[in-house]
C-alpha cells in the first residue's frame, strides 16, 4: 500500500475528518477548529478510549504507524498538536 | 412467509445460541458476524438495519450470538476463536448450501472453517490488529487503573489473545470486500460513511445499509447465477 500525501493540509483535512467521524462531531464544529483548539479535557466527546479510536483511525486512513509510547497528553492537547504530530508521521 | 424479525435458537457441537431471523423461510440465507467485543455494540444496530434492508429484497438473514458474545451463557473470559468458529460453521451447515457470510470487522475471523456459498466483509480486519486496538485502548485508558486481561470492559483471556493475533480472514472462492471511502486498502468497492464501529457513541446510518444491502443483494444474485 502507498498512500501519497501532498502536503500539511491534506494531513490537516484527514485530522478534521477522523474526529468529526469518530466523535460524531459536525462537520461546521470541526471546520472551525483552529491550530489552538483544545482538544483532550475540552472535548467531552474524547475520552480515553476514542483517544485510542481517533489514533487507530489516523494510522489506518493515512498509512502511518503510531507506537503506543508515542501517545501523550501533549500531541492531543490542540487540534494544531494533532495535526503537526500526524503531518510528522505521514510526511516522511 | 415475508416476516420481520423472529426469535430463534442454534445448536453446536458445545451447546445452544440465540439468533435473531430476519426475512422469509426460503432462499439464499445470510449469517452476520458482528464484530468481537466493544466494536460489537457499536455495530449491532447497523447490522439489523442492513438485514432489514435485505428483507426488501427478499433475502433471508440471521444474526447469531456465538459463545462468549450477546446474550451467550459463555462467559466472554472463557470465550474461544476456535469455539466460535465451530459454532459459525455448525450453523452454516444447519442453514444449508445456500448460505452466504456478512462479516464486519472482526466478524470475519469467523466464517473461515465454513462450508459457505459465498463471503461478503466489510473493513475486514485481521486478528492481530484487533488485539493491538484492544491493548492501545488498556494503554490509553491506564488511568482507570483497569485489571489485568480487561479490555474497555471486556474480560479477555490468555488464550483467547493468543487464538487472535495469528488470525486473518479467509479471501478466497466468491469473495467481495467492501470499504468505506476512507480506507486506502484494497477493496471491490467503497462507499460514503463514517466508521460506526470506532464511534464513541453508538450510531446508526440508514442510507449506508441500504447502499451495502443493495451490494449484498446484487452480489448474491451474481453468485446465484
Amino acid at each position: 500500500m502507498l498512500v501519497i500525501f501532498e502536503g500539511t493540509s491534506q494531513v490537516e483535512t484527514t485530522v478534521r475528518a477522523v474526529l468529526a467521524d469518530i466523535l460524531g462531531l459536525s462537520a461546521d464544529r470541526v471546520a472551525a477548529f483552529t491550530p489552538d483548539t483544545p482538544l483532550f479535557g475540552a472535548l467531552p466527546e474524547l475520552d480515553s478510549m476514542a483517544v485510542a479510536s481517533v489514533l487507530t483511525e489516523l494510522e489506518d486512513r493515512l498509512g502511518i504507524l503510531i507506537e503506543d509510547d508515542e501517545i501523550d497528553g501533549e500531541m492531543l492537547e490542540t487540534f494544531g498538536a494533532l495535526v503537526t504530530f500526524a503531518a510528522g508521521k505521514a510526511l516522511v | 412467509m415475508m416476516s420481520g424479525l423472529r426469535f430463534d435458537t442454534y445448536d453446536w457441537t458445545g451447546g445452544r445460541e440465540a439468533m435473531l431471523r430476519f426475512g422469509p423461510d426460503t432462499g439464499p440465507i445470510v449469517i452476520a458476524a458482528l464484530p468481537l467485543f466493544e466494536e460489537a455494540n457499536r455495530t449491532r444496530q447497523f447490522a439489523c438495519t442492513i438485514l432489514r434492508a435485505l428483507v426488501g429484497h427478499g433475502i433471508a438473514s440471521v444474526l447469531p450470538d456465538f459463545p462468549g458474545t450477546g446474550e451467550s451463557e459463555v462467559a466472554t473470559v472463557e470465550a474461544r476463536l476456535s469455539d466460535q468458529r465451530r459454532a459459525y460453521t455448525d450453523l452454516s451447515q444447519h442453514l444449508g448450501t445456500r448460505s452466504y457470510a456478512l462479516s464486519i470487522r472482526s466478524g470475519a475471523l469467523l466464517d473461515v472453517d465454513a462450508d459457505v456459498a459465498g463471503r461478503w466483509h466489510l473493513a475486514p480486519q485481521t486478528g492481530g490488529n484487533l488485539v493491538r486496538d484492544l491493548e492501545r485502548t488498556r494503554a490509553t485508558g491506564k488511568s482507570a487503573r483497569a485489571p489485568e486481561g480487561e479490555y474497555a470492559g471486556n474480560h479477555v483471556s490468555l488464550d483467547m489473545l493468543d487464538e487472535l493475533r495469528g488470525a486473518t480472514p479467509r479471501d478466497d472462492g466468491r469473495y467481495r470486500v467492501v470499504r468505506l471511502d476512507t480506507d486506502p486498502r484494497p477493496s471491490d468497492a467503497t462507499y460514503a460513511g463514517a466508521p460506526l464501529w470506532r464511534r464513541s457513541e453508538p450510531d446508526n446510518d440508514v442510507v449506508l445499509a441500504q447502499h451495502l444491502a443493495d451490494d449484498i443483494s446484487y452480489w448474491i444474485a451474481s453468485c446465484e447465477g
